[in-house]
């Protein structure tokens, strides 16, 4: 689980693949439904579920995020 | 035979006296004669007579990953000097090309990692290369996009697999890609097990999509008459393997389908024949079948491609000069019509 408030990350659906990594997913749910396949790795997917998976993506893409706020100042 | 016909030929030492050349080299292997200098050496000389015969069609069967490892290029150049007729290879090496020719890469790496790591890494691994998945999935939309764009304009209408890689070469910019080059020189490429790849499992992508009027249809029957008419027509075939597999049974088995047997063969692989299994199995074993002709100049290289066939390429290309220029019958009377 990512912190106390559920986000909604694509990288903890079962079908995520990185398409820009950590920060893009493809969304092969979405191609199938002809919408824009290419999504932001935080705070998208209405699918998200609790279960984590195993791999880094949704911990670098926060720490990309974090970094990228100390960057521009951002809260 | 008599005694003295077992010892005509000695042993001539390796003399490395000087900075040598390829063949150069090669030539001092072959005064060796033995082992796999000997072997390699053989390989040459085998491989420089098919492409000076008139009459001979090149098959240059693939297998294995020797595009992350490489050797990319090596085939593409000899694509584009006509060195090779047609190609016969995997989906994964032919999937191998259209990652890089997308924008992907492979990368150096080590077989000596934690891959429970490289997994929790989206990182795929290849022995010591590696390979990221975003270039994978990068590759599979534009490939789904493609897919697309040839079924609309087949309506409905199923591709071979030769005519499918044609399509997919088409598309792809890379100058430097296989695919690429064998669609501006008309060189085709089959791939029989084209569905065991990523071409494959992608399709499940492609024909998931909502109002998908028409999907994508690969016939892999239809390769079995073309590539045989290739082997009909040609009065010689020859065949130059690395590895084994699905590819080299294609190629063997149309010589003998077509009734014709291999005039020409040279395998590079480090497979064993013990198992039984094709890969390893040699070229005498296919001569009791009718694959290759029971005089056909052959020989069986037991090594790693990525060592063994630029070399033999390099060696080949020194003995032939800049310029020699092949004008094979495949050229002259089959590719030209297609």
């Amino acid at each position: 689980m990512i912190g106390k408030a559920p986000l909604k990350c694509c990288g903890n659906c079962d079908s995520h693949n990185m398409y820009v990594y950590p920060t893009k997913m493809f969304c092969s749910t979405r191609y199938a439904q002809n919408k824009d396949p290419i999504v932001d790795t935080l705070g998208y997917c209405e699918d998200w579920n609790q279960v984590s998976q195993e791999c880094y993506c949704v911990r670098d893409a926060l720490k990309a995020k974090s970094q990228n706020q100390n960057l521009t100042g951002e809260r | 035979m008599e005694r003295k016909d077992y010892l005509e030929n000695p042993v001539k030492h390796i003399k490395i006296g000087k900075a040598l050349t390829v063949n150069e080299l090669m030539q001092q292997f072959k005064n060796s004669g033995s082992f796999g200098a000997g072997r390699l050496a053989s390989a040459c000389d085998i491989y420089e007579k098919m492409l000076k015969d008139p009459d001979c069609t090149v098959f240059l069967a693939l297998s294995g990953a020797i595009v992350p490892a490489g050797m990319r290029t090596v085939i593409a150049d000899l694509i584009r000097k006509k060195l090779v007729d047609v190609i016969v290879t995997t989906g994964a090496c032919m999937v191998h090309d259209a990652i890089e020719a997308v924008g992907g890469h492979h990368y150096k790496g080590s077989w000596m990692v934690d891959d429970k790591e490289l997994y929790k890494h989206h990182i795929f691994r290849i022995y010591d290369i590696f390979v990221k998945e975003e270039d994978y999935m990068k590759l599979d939309y534009e490939l789904s996009e493609m897919y697309r764009e040839i079924a609309q304009e087949r309506q409905g209408k199923s591709l071979s697999s030769d005519e499918f890689a044609w399509e997919i070469g088409k598309r792809l910019n890379d100058p430097n890609a296989i695919l690429r080059a064998a669609y501006e020189e008309n060189v085709p490429i089959y791939i029989p097990a084209v569905r065991d790849s990523e071409f494959g499992f992608i399709h499940w992508l492609h024909s998931s999509q909502q109002d998908q009027k028409n999907v994508l249809l690969v016939d892999a029957f239809k390769d079995v008459s073309s590539i045989c008419e290739i082997c009909s027509k040609s009065p010689k075939n020859g065949m130059i393997v690395l590895g084994g597999g699905v590819p080299r049974n294609t190629v063997q088995s149309s010589a003998l389908a077509s009734k014709k047997g291999l005039d020409y063969g040279v395998i590079i692989t480090m497979d064993r024949p013990e198992t039984g299994g094709l890969s390893g199995s040699t070229l005498d074993e296919a001569v009791s079948w009718g694959k290759i002709k029971g005089e056909a100049d052959h020989v069986m290289v037991i090594g790693d491609s990525l060592m063994v066939f630029p070399f033999m390429v390099a060696s080949v290309m020194e003995r032939l000069g800049e310029g020699f220029k092949r004008n094979s019958f495949y050229q002259r009377e089959i590719g030209a019509g297609c």
